[in-house]
């Protein structure tokens, strides 16, 4: 049975209704499967009592909310009913120690970076002038080993993104989209609202796939832990940033499928709209389908199940079984 | 019940026919480190599991694991188990024949059968003296693999193909 997403954008109420869900606006009224509901994205106002939260809880679902402007704020993170007390215990080993800590940080910096010079592969080959950020990436990457410090390592990944997005004018030819720097909280800038949103998105993401595994979301390696905050997603997203987010976001503005009218300007930053958020959305959940052939598995995988597996290298690596390497796009 | 393994290993009847479907499954199971939940499989599975057999009594708990059912018939102690195919009835067979030990060490002389619904068919499973050294080497064999601090490597056999596992195997 394929699990599907539900995106909720309109206001109105959720409610419970026997042993299913119903979302009642003030232009109808919506029976909603829960079986086949592995997550909620809530975008817009939308009312619900305990009686809903407990339903969720039971059937697994997890409820990632956002704000108006479309900032991540939280998620209803279930009780956890696949736990394995052999990997907590493993997890947090290799948190504790710190050249542990820093082998499995190094290789999230390594994949992010190995994926990111992907997508730059892919535009040079396409003709795009993009041959500087390149070479700069190409050479940081050896040098990522050489860090034992994960404050380090942060600041090289840092190092390694602000050299990926020179290449984005070279990438982007509409106007609208120019990169002029990163900004986050708030985003100034429609390509900038673009990557804050799609980064939530893949980190929400990546943490519903980790409630399916028994790894703990709240130990990250990479990103500082202060064990009450979700780090691990953060950790697992930097390797699929490139392949997908950034790939979406391309490949929409290539398309013209972003206009201006898709964005608003509110609270000294510039946001997407229901509309734009929407589009991407779509787009979102689409590629998530997409699948691909896993040599090693021998059979193909959605994008959403190439995550869960990474996942499970995670697992082995703490388990001592098997090294952990990176997801690396091919294309 | 008298407990014939120590704690740290605790062999159950599931254990033992894991253990014959494929080691590495066994091992990984002994770490609670369950499958992927939303295989089809598993919940095909699930759903017979729940369903066959309602009008009798439910299931027996003891050490040895939870017995899909014992009865007393004829005079005699049966423990029914229920599979959803009979792929897999040698792994079955030795889970059974794990019950019917467990018992037997706790004095109660039993008898199993394997029950395939789907296929309306029962097999008659008895615990002789051959039986007896088979299942209790098996679990010699179970306890030595347990102690070891990784599962066995991945090994491409047919049941990987719809297996649980499979993604995180050969992630």
């Amino acid at each position: 049975m394929v699990e599907k997403s539900l995106y909720i954008f309109s206001n109105g109420e959720l409610k419970r209704k026997d042993n299913t869900l119903f979302f009642e606006t003030t232009e109808g009224k919506k029976f909603i499967p829960i079986t086949t509901v592995r997550e909620i994205f809530l975008f817009g106002e939308v009312t619900f009592n305990s009686k809903v939260l407990d339903f969720l809880s039971q059937q697994q679902a997890l409820v990632h909310y956002f704000n108006h402007y479309g900032y991540y704020s939280g998620t209803m993170y279930p009780r956890e009913r696949i736990v394995s007390g052999d990997m907590i215990l493993r997890q947090a080993e290799h948190y504790l120690d710190t050249s542990r800590r820093v082998a499995i940080a190094q290789r999230f910096v390594q994949g992010a970076a190995q994926n990111l010079r992907r997508v730059l592969k892919y535009y040079q080959g396409r003709g795009r002038d993009v041959e500087n950020p390149l070479d700069k990436i190409e050479s940081l990457i050896p040098s990522v080993s050489s860090y034992d410090d994960v404050n380090q390592l942060m600041a090289i990944e840092g190092n390694i993104r602000e050299a990926y997005y020179q290449a984005f004018n070279s990438i982007l030819s509409n106007a609208y989209f120019r990169f002029e720097g990163r900004t986050k909280r708030p985003p100034k800038s429609p390509l900038n609202a673009l990557i804050s949103f799609g980064n939530s998105m893949l980190y929400t993401t990546v943490l519903s796939e980790i409630y399916k595994t028994h790894l703990d979301p709240r130990i990250g390696y990479l990103h500082a832990t202060n064990f009450r905050r979700f780090t691990l997603n953060l950790d697992v997203a930097e390797i699929f940033k490139p392949i997908l987010v950034d790939r979406i976001i391309f490949s929409m503005i290539d398309k013209g499928m972003l206009k201006a009218s898709h964005f608003v300007k509110a609270s000294e930053g510039i946001f997407l709209n229901d509309a734009g958020r929407g589009a991407f959305v779509k787009q979102w959940d689409e590629r998530l389908q997409q699948t691909i052939q896993v040599r090693e598995l021998g059979r193909s995988v959605s994008y959403r199940r190439l995550i869960r597996m990474e996942l499970y290298k995670l697992e082995k690596h703490l388990l001592e079984e098997k090294v952990y390497v990176p997801f690396a796009a091919r294309w | 019940m008298a407990d014939t393994v120590p704690d740290e290993v605790h062999v159950t009847g599931t254990l033992v026919w894991y253990y014959h479907v494929c080691p590495r499954e066994a091992w990984l199971m002994s770490r609670q480190l369950t499958p992927d939940e939303e295989d089809d499989n598993i919940r095909i599975g699930r759903l017979i599991h729940e369903e066959s057999y309602v009008r009798f009594a439910r299931e027996v708990t003891t050490a040895a694991g939870k017995m899909d059912r014992l009865v007393r018939r004829d005079g005699q102690w049966v423990v029914y188990e229920v599979k959803k195919s009979s792929r897999h009835e040698v792994s079955a067979r030795m889970q059974l024949l794990y019950y019917l030990l467990q018992l037997h060490e706790d004095g109660v002389e039993a008898v199993g059968e394997l029950h395939f619904p789907e296929e309306r068919r029962v097999v008659r499973v008895t615990l002789g003296p051959s039986e007896m050294c088979e299942i209790q080497n098996t679990v010699k064999e179970i306890q030595t693999l347990m102690s070891q601090p990784l599962p066995p490597p991945p090994k491409r056999i047919p049941v990987c193909r719809q297996c649980a596992y499979a993604e995180f195997c050969w992630a």
